[in-house]
């Protein structure tokens, strides 16, 4: 027969076992909220918040792509709209001279 | 005014094509640079999906054994599965759509909605890959019909790119590919759903082990529909801005390898 051994409890307690604090407190009560957070298992805010750094790093990319893409957008537009120009109009805007100047 | 005449007939549209994409190039001209503007629709994305992310988290869920906190990724992982179909659904309608209708455009949509997906069931097996870590205790499991028929699956959409790669003729690669997506798409449902439901799994859904169900406590779901909604409309971005840049790469460079936008 075996004997079930309980190896959980301790690992998974509130508190973190033989954390050592600047107090010397081991009870963590004299170190911030933040040291007494960060010690503990109840780490939600820091899982969110690191998913919530990943998420708006990932809009800045999108965002900035967005920007970038409207601009090519807007000088492909020009590019062809001058090409078309230069063959069928005599706009001055889209004659030679100007368009090298 | 005549002599502005004579140079358009002189010389032909496509060397002033060239010479004023070097006058940009060299910065001799300055494009007229837009005031950035976002759709409505992308806007709600961010936000919706911000208060997504953060509700998924700070929620209080029902504590269900072994699975403890990562409960959770019910919120990623089964949503970027749903988006992975929803985009394999679009690129499946642009193939079809091609095929009837022959136009370039359609079969580049259908490239671009697949791409999407497969990012998507990419970030699906690493998620179930993670969750898999914390309850089941593996990485992977290779008798587990799940995980290996999803892998399998985006096996099956890699090899589409390749094939597409393959062709030179715009034409015949559009047609040969949106031939072979209809055969992928349709073979999905069957490998992440028909088939491991008829093997003994460890993944929700197999007998005696039921997935998404009436037994789900509704607080998950009040966070796994928005979500799902969510990662669709980002990924309906992510699509548009694809198709977004293939189209500024052709109108660049029309004559390149990315000459798909042009009908032939």
């Amino acid at each position: 027969m075996t004997q079930q051994v309980d190896t959980l409890t301790a690992s998974y307690g509130d508190k973190w076992e033989g954390v050592t604090t600047t107090a010397g407190d081991p009870t963590l009560e004299t170190e911030s909220v933040f040291v007494q957070m960060m010690s503990s298992n109840d780490l939600w805010p820091v899982v969110l918040g690191v998913s919530l750094i990943i998420w708006f790093v990932l809009l800045f990319f999108v965002l900035r792509l967005e920007r970038r893409l409207q601009q090519a957008e807007a000088s492909t537009h020009s590019i062809s709209e001058s090409s078309t120009g230069s063959t069928t109009t005599s706009n001055s805007s889209t004659s030679p001279e100007s368009s090298s100047s | 005014m005549s002599k502005n005449r004579e140079f358009g007939t002189i010389f032909k549209p496509g060397l002033w094509d060239f010479i004023i994409l070097n006058e940009y190039k060299l910065g001799r001209m300055t494009p007229k640079t837009p005031t950035f503007r976002l759709a409505p629709w992308k806007w709600f994305t961010m936000i919706w999906m911000t208060v997504v992310l953060v509700a998924g988290f700070a929620i209080s869920i029902p504590r269900i054994p072994i699975l403890e906190e990562s409960a959770r990724n019910l919120f990623l992982h089964v949503p970027m599965w749903f988006t992975m179909m929803a985009m394999f659904a679009v690129g499946f309608f642009f193939s079809v759509k091609f095929l009837m209708s022959e136009s370039l455009h359609d079969d580049e949509k259908a490239s671009a909605a697949t791409m999407v997906g497969i990012v998507f069931g990419v970030c699906g097996l690493l998620t179930g890959s993670l969750w898999a870590r914390f309850t089941w205790g593996a990485w992977w499991i290779l008798s587990e019909p799940k995980m290996n028929l999803a892998a399998m699956s985006m096996l099956l959409f890699v090899a589409y790119f390749l094939l597409r790669s393959a062709f030179d003729d715009p034409k015949i690669r559009a047609r040969i590919s949106a031939i072979y997506n209809v055969f992928a798409v349709t073979s999905v449902p069957f490998l992440l759903y028909v088939i491991p439901r008829q093997l003994p799994s460890l993944h929700p859904g197999a007998e005696g082990n039921p997935a998404f169900s009436e037994i789900t406590a509704p607080e998950l779901r009040y966070i796994f529909y928005p979500a799902i909604i969510g990662f669709i409309l980002v990924a309906m971005w992510l699509f548009t801005l694809t198709l977004r840049v293939r189209r500024v790469a052709d109108s660049v460079d029309p004559h390149g390898e990315r000459s798909t936008g042009k009908e032939v």
